[in-house]
């Protein structure tokens, strides 16, 4: 048996080394756990001859210019990330195209604004009220934040009135209300992809949340892909005193009175601590770490009302031309052969080609990101993890391969010599997820996204065990970069100041 | 503030609503609805285990003397069917070599689907590894492997159908697969055209040349030249080197074909500068990396006040000091102590054996696959770092 820890963190994804950094920079003395032998989860990148791809990132929310930084750009300044790592602000979100529409839209409330009106004039008046609306409700949620996400429940239609009239709601609901252009429903929507589900499905508040962050502060990237942020945890965490072990998979949690005392690695090793807080997905943790029998039975019926939501089909390319005679202006275009996104969800639990995905260029703002006169190209579509499991693995690549085709075809669209100058490609699935990063389905946002799964409904960080803590995607606040990062400081500062009662009431004799 | 029947409307909607989101959280906690994760799990690892076994066990089924020099091995794998492959890749072999807890990954020769699984190994007087398996390895002996890996292979979304694979030696074993998949499975249709220019030493030492020879004959798809650099006396076969001038006159028209390089260092270097003579764009050229570089002085950038028989102080957090010569790759050195790092490819490239270095500097040739950021961080691939003075590294 080792050395006892205050606390133990599995997994060095990104709510892990999120809540590992906190809790370090608290002066708690960590052991962060990592089955894979790189930091990061699905924030990674790979090399493929000249080529380095970012794994996962499309547009970083939350990080915002010198004088307008976000939330996670403060956190970052706090834990000391920010020294390490520098980001780029993208002047505009998207281009959106559609069979009949192409539009480009820039950052900026007003700039925002005034690119929809200028192609749908006759939505001007919809088109403010709807932002209006996404702007009320961000205020709100700031408002929210800045308490620690902790209200009464009872004085909170008073206090954030926007964001509990929204709770409850999907974005399509909203967004009807105020906008009867279906083109314009259309390219308003086109972030679906960013959280998981079709309007008519998402909650408003996540989308709403989302889209206000890239037009009010920029989408960003860091400089170095997500690997950079990733390696600027890890190096801050490290700086402040924090133990990481690589290649060290847990394999239970080890409870002591129905508290959380500790870990059993795959490697056989006991290690001991006060906290235990996983970055496994929840329903993993508790059926094989912790165990069905340790763990109460209501918490499984509170899982049950979950689902898994969407994993990915990625095409890497490298591609030996510059992206300006691919024809790639914009970092994100988004192509969609209609306006049927609920049609597009129903494809995405089958192995059909994708009618809808995003091309990825970061070249376009990122000079340097290849090779001089090279570009780096990820097509990117959603697709669940389930219909692979029935894949035969003999069958696998020729799966994933005509889904790849598709895919390529339809980037031909806009970019068409994009295969002819391909030098390395690099096809991955939902399997290829789950192989690296071992969640659930390959989920790339953990739980699904309805409303009543949003964030303040969503399974907190809290665990079914006193001393465990749940981070990552699957927990509050919820899917994606920022929200994932956010959840290891909800966590982070629970244990916190649970410490310092627990200290306080030593000093005062309890 | 005005509000709209519209609005006061909408308000009672959304109130509703949210009575209905409460009672449907309320009921998808009933029991026999809401997810059944024991199904996502179960199908998750399954298809995992499946394409990619983190490790197979195998054991040797046959060994064939090949060539003067070379054994054909056949492995059956114990613990699992073989797992389908993209031939071209490559398993990485853990072997306990007098004491020493080292690995070395070998391309797979065999074509997918095949019963058992074939590797070639040739000779290598002075190595380490190479004389272990051809002398110690027997009929019935069992050894742990990773899973296939590597990214050298045709591929059908980008390569086309008309291929020219260049090889040196046992740089054959991955082309191996190739062509007999292409030729002698039930591949995709149609079958690619394939040229092999087949470079070997001697003309009494080429591996896999009967089958080559007959398959060529086979198939008119399929064109198999062999190139000798020593030739006997009166040798009547194609001699020299695998050249620009070779390589044009065996392959006229290089208009839509994709070139597949592997083979020894030296090789590669010069069938690269051959292509690029030709004309033909890097992105119509694909290689294999064919292990560590042979002699890492001779690149570029090594500094020349360090002799590859210096010997460094290798501090490893945690663990103890090692001492390590300068021309050794560090992976190496470490087994020799008995410190095992993760290792996949060896060639610089799969990260598996990202180490952090906390002070001194190493070489790392050009061809490593390091992180960008992970090089800004002070993290190396240990199968190719070479120390050029005292280090401090953490696993």
């Amino acid at each position: 048996m080792g050395r006892k820890y205050d606390a133990i963190v599995i997994g060095a994804g990104l709510g892990g080394l999120s809540a590992a950094t906190m809790l370090a920079r608290n002066g708690l003395s960590v052991l962060l756990l990592e089955r894979h032998n790189v930091p990061g989860g699905y924030a990674t990148s790979f090399v493929r001859g000249r080529y380095e791809f970012e794994v996962a990132l499309h547009e970083l929310s939350g990080i915002g210019p010198t004088e307008r930084r976000g939330g996670l750009y403060r956190y970052l300044e706090y834990l000391g990330v920010t020294n390490k790592v520098d980001f780029l602000i993208l002047p505009y979100l998207y281009r959106s195209v559609f069979p009949d529409i192409d539009i480009t839209l820039p950052a900026g409330d007003q700039e925002f604004k005034d690119a929809l009106c200028a192609t749908f004039p006759e939505q001007a008046d919809g088109i403010n009220r709807f932002m209006k609306r996404i702007f009320d409700l961000g205020r709100d949620y700031s408002k929210f934040i800045r308490k620690g996400g902790r209200v009464n429940p009872i004085k909170m239609p008073f206090q954030h009135p926007h964001f509990f009239r929204y709770l409850p709601t999907t974005w399509g609901q909203i967004l009807n209300r105020d906008i009867s252009d279906p083109r314009l429903r259309g390219v308003l929507s086109q972030y679906w992809g960013y959280v998981g589900m079709p309007p008519s499905q998402i909650s408003f508040l996540y989308f709403a949340m989302t889209l206000a962050s890239y037009i009010r502060r920029g989408p960003a990237f860091p400089k170095g892909r997500s690997q950079a942020l990733s390696n600027a945890f890890m190096d801050t965490f490290e700086e402040l005193g924090g133990e990481a072990k690589f290649n060290c998979g847990v394999k239970k949690i080890l409870t002591e009175n129905d508290r959380a005392s500790g870990v059993i690695t795959e490697q056989e090793q006991e290690i001991h601590a006060d906290w235990i807080i996983s970055n496994a997905d929840p329903v993993t943790t508790c059926h094989e770490m912790i165990g069905a029998k340790n763990t109460p039975s209501e918490f499984f019926r509170r899982l049950q009302s979950s689902e898994i939501a969407a994993s990915t089909v990625n095409v890497y390319m490298g591609v030996a031309q510059p992206h300006k005679k691919l024809g790639l202006d914009e970092h994100e275009v988004f192509i969609n052969s209609d306006y049927n996104f609920e049609r597009h969800y129903q494809a995405m639990h089958t192995l059909e080609a994708p009618p809808a995905m995003a091309v990825t260029c970061y070249n376009v703002v990122y000079p340097d990101i290849s090779p001089p006169g090279t570009s780096v190209v990820v097509l990117t579509s959603l697709a669940f993890g389930k219909p692979w499991y029935q894949v035969s693995p003999a069958a696998y690549v020729d799966t994933k391969n005509r889904l790849a085709e598709a895919m390529i075809q339809m980037a031909e669209k806009v970019a068409p010599d994009l295969r002819k100058y391909t030098e390395v490609i690099e096809v991955s699935t939902p399997v290829t997820n789950i192989r690296y990063a071992g969640t659930l389905g390959g989920s790339i946002y953990g739980f699904n996204q309805p409303p009543r799964d949003n964030m303040v409904w969503r399974l907190g960080t809290k665990g079914p065990v006193s001393g465990l803590y749940f981070v990552g995607a699957w927990v509050q606040p919820g899917g994606g970069f920022e929200p994932s990062i956010m959840s290891g400081q909800i966590a982070g500062s629970a244990v916190t100041r649970q410490i310092k009662k627990r200290r306080e009431g030593i000093l005062n004799g309890n | 503030m005005a509000i709209s029947l519209q609005e006061a409307f909408y308000f009672v909607q959304d109130v509703w609503q949210y009575v209905n989101v409460n009672l449907e959280r309320r009921s998808l906690r009933q029991p026999g609805r809401g997810t059944d994760y024991s199904s996502e799990t179960q199908g998750g690892s399954t298809i995992v285990s499946g394409i990619h076994p983190k490790r197979m066990h195998m054991r040797v089924t046959g060994i064939n003397q090949g060539t003067k020099s070379s054994k054909t091995f056949s492995f059956e794998r114990l613990d699992g069917p073989i797992p389908p492959f993209r031939p071209g890749q490559y398993i990485n072999l853990f072997l306990d070599v007098d004491g020493v807890m080292t690995s070395r990954p070998y391309s797979i020769a065999s074509s997918p689907g095949a019963q058992t699984l074939e590797l070639t190994v040739r000779d290598n007087p002075g190595g380490f590894v190479a004389p272990y398996i051809l002398n110690e390895l027997l009929i019935g002996d069992e050894i742990v492997t990773t899973g296939p890996e590597g990214h050298f292979y045709h591929e059908p979304l980008t390569d086309g159908r008309d291929l020219v694979f260049l090889a040196g030696g046992s740089g054959i074993t991955p082309f191996m697969s190739m062509i007999r998949y292409f030729l002698t499975t039930d591949a995709p249709q149609p079958p690619p055209d394939i040229t092999l220019i087949y470079g070997s030493r001697m003309a009494d030492d080429i591996i896999y040349n009967d089958e080559l020879t007959r398959l060529s004959a086979d198939y008119p798809n399929f064109k198999y030249v062999s190139v000798i650099s020593e030739p006997p006396p009166g040798f009547n076969g194609v001699a020299g080197l695998l050249d620009a001038s070779l390589i044009s006159r065996l392959v006229p028209n290089i208009e839509g074909k994709t070139f597949y390089i592997c083979g020894p260092n030296a090789m590669y270097d010069l069938c690269l500068g051959a292509l690029i003579k030709l004309g033909i764009p890097r992105y119509r050229i694909k290689r294999e990396l064919y292990g560590p570089p042979e002699d890492i002085t001779s690149l570029p950038g090594w500094p020349a006040e360090v002799r590859p028989e210096n010997i460094f102080d290798i501090a490893i957090a945690g663990f103890k000091q090692i001492r390590a010569p300068a021309g050794e790759p560090l992976m190496n050195s470490l087994e020799r102590y008995g410190i095992v790092v993760p290792a996949i490819c060896r060639v610089g490239e799969c990260s598996a054996c990202r180490v952090r270095l906390l002070k001194g500097k190493v070489f790392m040739p050009p061809q490593t696959g390091i992180r960008e950021s992970d090089r800004d961080f002070g993290y190396i691939h240990a199968c190719v770092s070479y120390p050029l003075e005292d280090l401090q590294i953490r696993i």
